[in-house]
């Protein structure tokens, strides 16, 4: 599953909805679509926290919002309180909704499932850099977000 | 964008959420990561019924009508086109300076139709 990623890896945000946002910026969406797309985003964290892992918080959603697979990796070190345990590392993904249904984001849960039950959620945790999380989960890091530090 | 076209949006957008959630394969893989779907499913469709109730009666009917019909009851406009029914839109309609200042629908499939940024 090569699919290109979009990182940032040190995410000042003190709070899960402003980390889940600090995330979103790095798409370049519109200001409505963003907004559109943090309540989705949220609305899903509020129903149930989506914590994978000790550590590791995967906010996601399928939107009409978008017409291709939108996904981001971030990291803080001191983590970020979601809201009763803290993150430090958070995969987020958006997938579009097409007409022959949710088959794409299930193959896309089945693969991230699949990588963080064996050793992906320990070797995530302790990644040193975005190509190294990108390299985990199998996921090819967006050029011009190569430098993102 | 008019308040009741994003809350339709957003409608649209839990409406998918709550659907993959009972999608069985998708559940299996949730609780394969320790998740819970079936009791996000509860919350969700609370949240839902919360959000239903800020949209016009109106555009609210139309919604679970065009849902329960198509399936998809907002889509976007792509190349002037109702991504719904591929129905080409007319030229007034599309070069309104008015897009998504107002509810919308395709003229041909009834959809409520948005216009991405």
């Amino acid at each position: 599953m090569k699919r290109p990623i979009f990182s940032k890896w040190n995410i000042k945000s003190v709070n899960r909805k402003t980390a889940i946002a600090e995330l979103l910026k790095l798409f370049s969406f519109q200001k409505t679509t963003e907004e559109l797309l943090l309540t989705a985003l949220e609305t899903r964290e509020q129903a149930e926290p989506t914590i994978v892992h000790d550590g590791i918080a995967m906010p996601h959603c399928r939107s009409i919002l978008v017409d291709d697979f939108m996904i981001a990796i971030g990291k803080s070190e001191k983590g970020i309180p979601w809201p009763e345990k803290k993150v430090k590392v958070i995969i987020l993904f958006i997938t579009p909704v097409r007409p022959s249904g949710p088959e794409e984001h299930m193959k896309l849960i089945k693969h991230l499932a699949k990588l963080l039950r064996t050793d992906g959620a320990e070797k995530l945790l302790s990644a040193d850099s975005p190509i190294e999380a990108a390299s985990i989960l199998k996921f090819t890091l967006q050029e011009s977000n190569q430098n993102e530090q | 964008m008019n308040n009741d076209l994003k809350r339709l949006i957003s409608l649209h957008d839990l409406d998918v959420m709550i659907s993959d959630l009972q999608n069985k394969d998708i559940r299996k893989q949730e609780k394969k990561l320790g998740l819970s779907p079936a009791a996000a499913v509860v919350e969700l469709k609370k949240m839902r019924g919360e959000l239903a109730l800020l949209i016009t009666r109106r555009n609210r009917n139309m919604y679970d009508q065009l849902a329960s019909h198509y399936g998809n009851a907002v889509v976007p406009v792509i190349h002037e086109r109702c991504s719904g029914c591929f129905t080409q839109l007319p030229t007034a309609f599309v070069a309104s300076p008015d897009r998504n200042k107002q509810v919308e629908t395709c003229p041909a499939c009834g959809r409520f139709i948005y216009w991405c940024d």
